[in-house]
């Protein structure tokens, strides 16, 4: 190396120590690139197994992928307890495993999220711990074949009249419940809802789905557990639809705010 | 009369007096839930435990050394208190989650296979048995709203038969038929019936020549003992859509003039027991209220399904002294003894409360609450809504609550007699703490 030739003793020295640090960082670098995109091609795919849950045997069905060779993204089902292509959130892969939570199944505020964290065996298997509920049981996964994941559906861009404040009231089990609905469009062509019900208490329920088709408007807040589901009628300058909480479904008309 | 025989005969109508009170569901015919003699601020171990074939969901009962209740195997039991050893079995045709009342060496209780029997306190035989119109379950089309909503199911969270109550030589007892009926306790023939517009299942309470009790077609009601004239009636809470905040399930308690009762409406009321004028309502916020109240003291003591809350009221004025959040649903009745409050929790636990500060002194849990199988409990032992009640379709939500319900759950009435709690669990156990 020429600059070898014009620097003092000390400073080759310190130099080529630099180079060999470099290098090894450099080796290391690209081991763990080599790693991590050996893990992403050891983790991405469909993944069967079980959770063995005391006296009871769930089967469990991951899928997993990576879009863009960065993000990760997957689903999940546990067909004995009704769950059928849940997102999967937070998903974070290493060469030695994986952990993700379950987005909306199996979780109630009081619950919270129920999570997966496995590593990978040497049969090449994924085993480690279901965390649902602060109890905690062992599952094992076996590469089946390539992923299927589901991706769940997007909200859509709502037509502009329907933008703004709606407002309306609803009686459940003898109790009355007014709902005011928030609706805007955003870039890059999703529109967003808030929505507010205030009975003996106030609850805002997260929206994570919004979507309208041909005047036909749904709202969903899997958290909550609730959906709204109605048509725009532009002359009467409503929304008349229904209203479901969990299995409790009401007739529900929202009116402009004035 | 020498000191000595006094003292025997004091002895013995003490006993006397004490095995009346604990003889019955609620330790008395007005149902205060409040029994006599000392009870374990602390828990020291598992005197008995008596197995059957099912879940004991029936309230124990105490007379002349014998425990008696029923199992939802069918039979009625006899089982010595101080050893737990079996007298006696009578089978009846069907479950057995009804409390038994012993009057005068007879053992009275009702059975799913819709009669009411009458046994030999001390040999199980059968000294005569009465058919009501036959028993069903509460039900109704889109029930607490499950699907399909158009066909009619029956209520899983309906889990008790009414027991009967004894009182001027008649066994009273409500039926799944909508009657209350009034029975000769020598011979059993009908006096009388009473019909409503749906399901009894609450347990007559009885004071001053009145039965009060509540039916599930949401009336509460008064009625003379020696005729069945009704006397006054009160509306409740209606859901017409749901079912669900409808009914009276819980059993009253009449003391110094007041019923108090649970409501399904979520509703605790306090009812001028002569008129049945409404007093005070204490409001659940729509949990159901199954837990007969005790009243002690100028205080009433209750506790909550959905909302797991343990409650304390002015029994006057239906003011909150205290209240404390549980873990699980409480179907199980309050039952006080000296200065504590015990109560079974459905997640399979038996707690004993300080009756002043309500802070639990001890508590008990069944092992097969402990084993927790299939998850239906959190780790806190609240129940896991989200693995019970994944579906609200067709048979889901009906093996979901037997699910909760097989946890080692408590819906038995603690008896306390002598420093021992007697209660049943769905583990299928009869259990004496001590």
């Amino acid at each position: 190396m020429r600059l070898a030739y014009v620097l003092p003793r000390q400073a080759k020295q310190y130099v080529i120590t630099s180079m060999r640090v470099s290098l090894r960082l450099a080796a290391i670098f690209m081991f763990l690139s080599t790693s991590l995109l050996e893990a992403a091609e050891n983790m991405a795919g469909r993944w069967e197994g079980s959770i063995q849950i005391p006296g009871q045997e769930l089967n469990l069905i991951v899928d997993l992928d990576q879009t863009n060779g960065k993000d990760w993204t997957g689903s999940i089902i546990i067909p004995g307890l009704g769950v059928k292509g849940a997102p999967l959130a937070e998903i974070l892969v290493s060469d030695s495993g994986v952990s993700f939570a379950i987005k909306g199944a199996l979780a109630s505020e009081r619950t919270g999220q129920t999570r997966l964290k496995g590593h990978l065996t040497e049969a090449g298997q994924v085993s480690g711990d279901f965390l649902q509920a602060g109890n905690t049981a062992p599952f094992v996964l076996e590469k089946t074949g390539p992923p299927q994941v589901e991706l769940p559906r997007k909200s859509t861009a709502i037509s502009k009249d329907l933008e703004g404040e709606w407002k309306g009231d609803y009686e459940m089990s003898g109790y009355s419940r007014h709902v005011t609905l928030t609706l805007a469009n955003h870039e890059p062509g999703a529109a967003s809802a808030q929505l507010v019900v205030v009975g003996k208490r106030t609850t805002n329920a997260p929206v994570d789905l919004l979507t309208e088709e041909g005047g036909f408007l749904t709202i969903v807040s899997h958290e909550i557990g609730i959906t709204y589901e109605g048509r725009f009628r532009k002359e009467a300058g409503e929304i008349k639809g229904t209203f479901t909480l969990g299995p409790f479904e009401v007739p529900l008309v929202l009116r402009r705010t004035p | 009369m020498k000191t000595s025989q006094i003292a025997i005969a004091l002895i013995a109508c003490w006993a006397g007096t004490v095995c009346q009170a604990q003889s019955m569901f609620r330790g008395d015919a007005a149902h205060s839930g409040v029994y006599t003699g000392p009870a374990p601020r602390a828990f020291h171990r598992v005197k008995w435990k008596f197995p059957t074939g099912d879940r004991v969901v029936s309230s124990p009962v105490l007379s002349n050394g014998t425990i008696y209740f029923g199992g939802d195997d069918g039979s009625i039991y006899a089982v010595d208190a101080e050893s737990g050893r079996q007298l006696w079995k009578h089978a009846t045709g069907g479950p057995v989650p009804s409390t038994p009342d012993v009057v005068d060496g007879t053992v009275y209780a009702l059975s799913y296979d819709g009669k009411l029997y009458a046994l030999d306190a001390r040999t199980g035989a059968v000294r005569w048995k009465f058919a009501s119109g036959g028993e069903r379950r509460f039900e109704a089309k889109g029930i607490h709203g499950l699907q399909p909503k158009t066909q009619t199911i029956a209520d899983p969270f309906d889990i008790f038969l009414s027991s009967p109550v004894v009182a001027q030589g008649a066994v009273y007892f409500g039926s799944g038929d909508g009657n209350l009926y009034a029975v000769d306790s020598a011979s059993g023939e009908l006096r009388w019936k009473f019909q409503t517009g749906d399901v009894v299942h609450a347990s007559p309470a009885y004071a001053g020549g009145v039965l009060y009790f509540g039916s599930w077609d949401s009336y509460f009601y008064a009625v003379d003992a020696a005729t069945g004239k009704e006397k006054w009636r009160f509306h409740g809470g209606e859901d017409p859509v749901i079912h669900n905040q409808v009914g009276f399930q819980s059993s009253p308690a009449v003391v110094n003039g007041v019923v108090y009762t649970g409501c399904r409406d979520a509703n605790l009321y306090a009812l001028d027991a002569a008129t049945g004028k409404e007093k005070w309502r204490f409001d659940n916020a729509l949990s159901w209220v199954i837990t007969s109240p005790a009243v002690s003291h100028g205080k009433v003591y209750f506790a909550t399904s959905d909302s797991s809350l343990y409650h304390v009221l002015d029994a006057a004025t239906g003011k909150p002294i205290l209240h404390q959040q549980d873990k699980a649903y409480m179907f199980s009745s309050p039952a006080i003894a000296g200065d504590v409050v015990f109560i079974g929790v459905m997640n399979g636990t038996l707690q004993a409360r300080d009756l002043k500060t309500g802070e639990v002194l001890w508590s008990f849990q069944t092992e097969t609450s402990k084993q927790n199988k299939g998850w239906v409990l959190t780790a806190e032992r609240s129940f896991n809504d989200p693995l019970l009640y994944h579906s609200n379709w067709r048979e889901a939500p009906i093996v979901a609550a037997d699910r909760q319900f097989a946890i080692g759950a408590i819906f038995s009435s603690p008896l306390i007699a002598n420093n021992v709690v007697y209660f049943g669990s769905t583990d299928g156990y009869l259990y004496a703490l001590e």
